[in-house]
């Protein structure tokens, strides 16, 4: 059976506000080793960072064309993951704006694990004009 | 590691080298098979006019984070920390991104002290790559 598609984001439809669904996954020791090597910290007890939680939430939901850059990160620890339990993760659009004539989506996560403890708390800001980026740096490069 | 009488004072810097195997790596750590602009040069180019991949401005939050962490020790942190970035130059391979900050002040909080640290990652010309704010609650 083919996959249903996903609807394609539309920044200008999207609501503040908006729920991005819940989903959850496994965290294993394979996602927290590969989480360590790949900031060289043996004793980083997040790896949930690497997940991106609000970011595959909203990938859930939308298929986005565009795309974004991280302009921004807020993140709350409360208690780190254990590998081996289910993590669920709840979505949402908390924003969005226009900044300097570009445009800003702001998504939020919540994660919580089997047992009910709460995990870690997460927004990103993420600036969906893309180009820029090349426009403003690649000639710095 | 600190305690609430500490002002001023810097944190334990942390400096790490951007690979792209290290950028390929983080972003294994994703649930959903997808390329992207950090680990896609293609897309990338596509996307942003570069010619190169971006690091994900998370990597800096974890790296951040281990500071932190090391600062405060890891039963506070990791059950009270915070950070909050403001990424503001592109990061990528070959670069060296070092994180620092100091202690900026104190509030009391409903269990115990909050102390504010001014965050920031520079890379290896001195460059500021993203500023911020870090805390945590002590007792």
């Amino acid at each position: 059976m083919a996959e249903a598609k996903l609807p394609e984001l539309d920044y200008d439809k999207l609501e503040i506000g908006e729920e991005l669904g819940t989903y959850e996954y496994l965290l294993t020791e394979e996602i927290l080793e590969s989480f360590r090597a790949s900031v060289e910290d043996p004793d980083a007890v997040f790896p949930t960072i690497g997940v991106k939680h609000d970011a595959t939430a909203l990938a859930m939901c939308y298929q986005d064309n565009i795309g974004g850059v991280n302009a921004g990160n807020e993140m709350e620890f409360h208690n780190p993951p254990i590998p081996g339990k289910k993590i669920t993760v709840t979505g949402r659009v908390h924003d969005k704006y226009l900044r300097r004539d570009k445009p800003y989506l702001v998504i939020e996560a919540t994660a919580i694990d089997e047992d009910g403890r709460l995990l870690e708390k997460m927004r990103t800001y993420q600036m969906k004009k893309p180009d820029e980026v090349g426009k403003k740096w690649q000639a710095q490069s | 590691m600190a305690s609430a009488e500490l002002n001023n004072t810097t944190i334990p810097s942390v400096t790490k080298s951007i690979t792209q195997v290290k950028i390929n790596q983080f972003e294994s750590c994703g649930i959903l098979e997808r390329e992207n602009i950090h680990n896609s040069p293609e897309l990338a180019q596509r996307r942003l006019g570069t010619t190169y991949t971006l690091a994900s401005g998370r990597m800096s939050v974890a790296f951040a984070s281990e500071s932190l962490r090391k600062f405060f020790g890891a039963d506070v942190f990791n059950h009270t920390g915070t950070v909050n970035l403001k990424f503001l130059r592109p990061v990528k391979e070959g670069d060296t991104i070092t994180v620092g900050g100091s202690v900026n002040s104190r509030q009391e909080v409903e269990n115990g002290t909050m102390v504010i640290v001014d965050l920031y990652c520079e890379n290896q010309n001195g460059d500021k790559t993203a500023i911020g704010q870090g805390t945590a609650i002590v007792s």
